[in-house]
């Protein structure tokens, strides 16, 4: 169960911001071009749909990297 | 807002844009986060068509976009809280299939796709005489939303 939503997060960050999987730890918003404002919103728009849940405002805030996002979705019970 | 047409003064309340660059005469249908319709009339007094072209006047593709944005706007602009605030365009996908000439009636139908924290995505299309003239997949966002759920600079 663990991995599949691992590939799912990964899969989410690898398509929102056209990065490969090796550069997934370090990414961060504002690393690359693609994760500006919209991109971060698009992303967050297809966490929730992906996952079925509802970001609270300052989890969106909050949410700036890929590994900081791990930490942010316990709150909704998905342990990645 | 309970109204569901805008005359041409009504609709300023809800679109900030203004002479010359204003694109909409009149929004004939509004759901608020759904929809909005309505016309633009392009007659020979248009500033642009002496110089879009010599001899051969048209309506520039860049303004019909334009016209399409403008009334996926209103459908945004009127949900509650929204009125007034500026928005801006992030990015469109457009086809042109027909001149449009002095005279002729831009009719104009848009529906938003999605509508979240200031960003919408929404379809639009430009009719004349039954004929598609023009037709457009559009992202526009209102900053001020936005800009209150981006991850801060440290």
């Amino acid at each position: 169960m663990k991995n599949k939503l691992i590939d799912k997060y990964d899969k989410i960050f690898m398509k929102s911001f056209k990065v490969k999987k090796e550069k997934l730890k370090k990414l961060k918003y504002e690393s690359v071009p693609q994760w500006d404002s919209v991109g971060h919103m698009s992303m967050i728009g297809l966490l929730e749909e992906v996952f079925n849940i509802t970001l609270e405002m300052d989890d969106i805030i909050d949410f700036s990297s890929y590994e900081y996002g791990k930490k942010i979705l316990k709150k909704y019970k998905i342990k990645i | 807002m309970k109204k569901k047409t805008l005359n041409s003064l009504e609709l300023l309340d809800y679109q900030p844009n203004r002479y010359p660059f204003l694109m909409i005469d009149y929004v004939t249908k509004v759901i608020p986060g759904k929809m909005a319709n309505g016309y633009k009339n392009f007659t020979n007094n248009e500033w642009f068509f002496p110089i879009h072209f010599s001899g051969h006047p048209n309506v520039p593709g860049a303004l019909q976009l334009e016209a399409l944005a403008q009334m996926l706007t209103i459908a945004i602009t009127t949900l509650p809280g929204n009125k007034g605030k500026v928005t801006h365009a992030i990015s469109h996908t457009v086809k042109f299939k027909r001149e449009i000439l002095p005279g002729e009636k831009l009719e104009i139908e848009t529906k938003v796709l999605s509508w979240k924290r200031g960003l919408c995505k929404g379809l639009g299309k430009g009719i004349v005489d039954g004929e598609i003239a023009c037709e457009a997949e559009m992202t526009i966002t209102i900053p001020e939303i936005l800009d209150q759920y981006i991850p801060k600079k440290k």
